[in-house]
């Protein structure tokens, strides 16, 4: 988010332009001539001044003279009536200065402001790869789920997302859009949040006076998602009994609005996510199996953490300089501590791995440039899944020994001869086993 | 640059301003129909607009007989 200084005498346009900026995600001041500009850029620091060339009590260069003379930093963006400014901009104001020419859309205003958003981002030459714009990850089953996503995006076919919690499902609903290169709208929807009088209003839509409530009439997420895509989330929480109307509009692609005579055409990509396992969705009486036909054409499932550990240091230096960017801080990472992180289990996947780096991000000393890792990761929803992912095909006993000894350790606050006797062994093997290990800090 | 010249600027200026708020307001409408914003702020944008045109109509007018003047 950037600090917007806009200078213009035109009170209309600086009302229209500072809800645009502030809708792009920027703050914004506003001064409307030389002496309110100096006097905001006397009291804060600005990241970018949108400057009008002709000003009431002189030209928009007398701006530039004062930040220049009072070495100030901001990106400065001349706006002006006509083009032949940049003849006399070229060698007077280096590369920090630049021009849009009236009249203005909203494309020149972003374009303009990410110039000087993406200055921070030299000290970002390390910064992984962002696939489809969101997804992070080198590893093998992140391949293939690109692999997937290429595929299905060429195509219009609906996609059921499967993973447990956490793994980034509504990510890959957007990466997925993002792909099919729509120009509609990604419209994203909860079932799981929804009461059951509401579901099929939120869904298709009502007219006004369909029910106490309805002081209006309002388009529902198929009819919002035009020619995107639509993206269900938690579509296995829907009441069975309000299945088939759904069921109905993925089969005619049409909608009734609640209290609506009128069918409306829809065309969008149907994207649902789930986080119950197949097996649960077959025998569990969740879904319809018509339903998951129709949903699931192209199911995906998507990695848990603990299958691609060697994305976490990557995810990590993604998250860490989110949030310098966000906080203007440089913290970095050491290699001890992205190993550390690598070997945790991360039961709540990527959602658990981001919080604990915002957590240890807030725990951090800002005049220090090295993050503060916590002793552990320990989060209240952590043991409830540990038990189902802790044994994964492809673990060695040895690291299944060695969580075990980290557990009970944890369990016992690490009296070793309180562990030792749970674990059913002596004080003295549990002794060479850490020392083995290299011992843990409980 | 001499004074005709002047007045010639000033008034394309006067003209650009009204274009500038006519293309802006318009920019505020399209983004409250795509992201369900109250309908309210493009109806107020829109008569932004509508006296954005007028405006622009007296600038040209004003440069018409500038320049039948001359």
């Amino acid at each position: 988010m950037l600090q917007v200084l806009l200078v213009d005498d035109d009170s209309e346009f600086t009302e229209v332009a500072c809800q645009i900026i502030e809708f792009i995600g920027h703050d914004v001041c506003v001064a409307a001539n030389l002496k309110e500009a100096k006097e905001w850029l006397a009291q804060q620091k600005f990241d970018h001044v949108l400057l009008d060339f002709m000003l009431p009590d002189g030209s928009g260069l007398h701006l530039i003279d004062f930040i220049n003379q009072n070495d100030l930093t901001p990106y400065i963006t001349l706006i002006t009536g006509h083009p032949s400014v940049k003849g006399m901009l070229t060698g007077l104001c280096g590369p920090k200065v630049s021009y849009i020419v009236k009249p203005l859309q909203r494309e020149d205003i972003e374009a303009t402001l990410n110039k000087s958003s993406n200055k921070p981002k030299k000290a970002k030459s390390n910064m992984p790869t962002l696939h489809f714009g969101c997804l992070v990850g080198e590893s093998a089953p992140m391949q293939a789920l690109y692999t997937m996503i290429e595929r299905v995006a060429k195509t219009s076919a609906n996609v059921m997302l499967m993973g447990e919690s956490g793994v980034g499902k509504e990510v890959v609903a957007n990466a997925i859009h993002t792909s099919t290169g729509a120009t509609d709208p990604i419209v994203a929807t909860n079932c799981g949040a929804l009461s059951k009088e509401l579901i099929n209003s939120e869904l298709f839509g009502h007219e006004k006076g369909a029910f106490t409530g309805a002081v209006a009439r309002k388009d529902g997420v198929f009819v919002r998602a035009g020619n995107g895509t639509l993206f269900l989330d938690e579509v296995t929480e829907m009441p069975l009994d309000m299945q088939p109307n759904l069921l109905r509009v993925l089969e005619n692609k049409r909608v009734i609005p609640v209290g609506g005579t009128r069918e409306i055409a829809v065309n969008c990509r149907v994207v649902s996510a789930t986080n119950r396992e197949m097996s649960e969705l077959a025998q569990g009486n969740i879904l319809r199996e018509d339903i998951y036909y129709r949903l699931a054409v192209f199911p995906i499932n998507i990695p848990p953490l603990s299958e691609r550990k060697e994305d976490i240091p990557l995810l990590a230096e993604v998250f860490l300089q989110q949030l310098n960017s966000e906080n203007n801080t440089d913290f970095s990472w050491s290699d001890e501590q992205l190993n550390i992180l690598k070997n945790n289990a991360w039961p709540g996947n990527v959602r658990e791995l981001r919080h604990a780096i915002h957590r240890a991000f807030i725990m951090s000393d800002p005049a220090s440039k090295t993050i503060q890792l916590p002793d552990s990761f320990i989060s209240p929803f952590a043991s409830k899944t540990k038990a189902s992912s802790a044994i994964s095909a492809g673990q060695t006993i040895e690291d299944l020994e060695k969580e075990l000894i980290r557990v009970t350790l944890n369990k016992v606050d690490g009296n070793k001869t309180q562990a030792a006797e749970m674990l059913g062994i002596s004080t003295k093997t549990l002794y060479n086993r850490l020392h083995a290990y290299g011992d843990f800090s409980v | 640059m001499n004074q005709a010249d002047n007045d010639i600027n000033q008034l394309i200026h006067d003209t650009r301003g009204p274009l500038n708020r006519i293309s802006m307001q318009a920019e505020l409408i399209k983004m409250v129909l795509e992201n369900d914003m109250p309908k309210e702020k493009a109806l107020v944008a829109v008569n932004k607009i509508i006296m954005a045109c007028q405006d622009c109509s007296k600038s040209l007018q004003d440069i018409t007989e500038f320049l039948q003047a001359k």
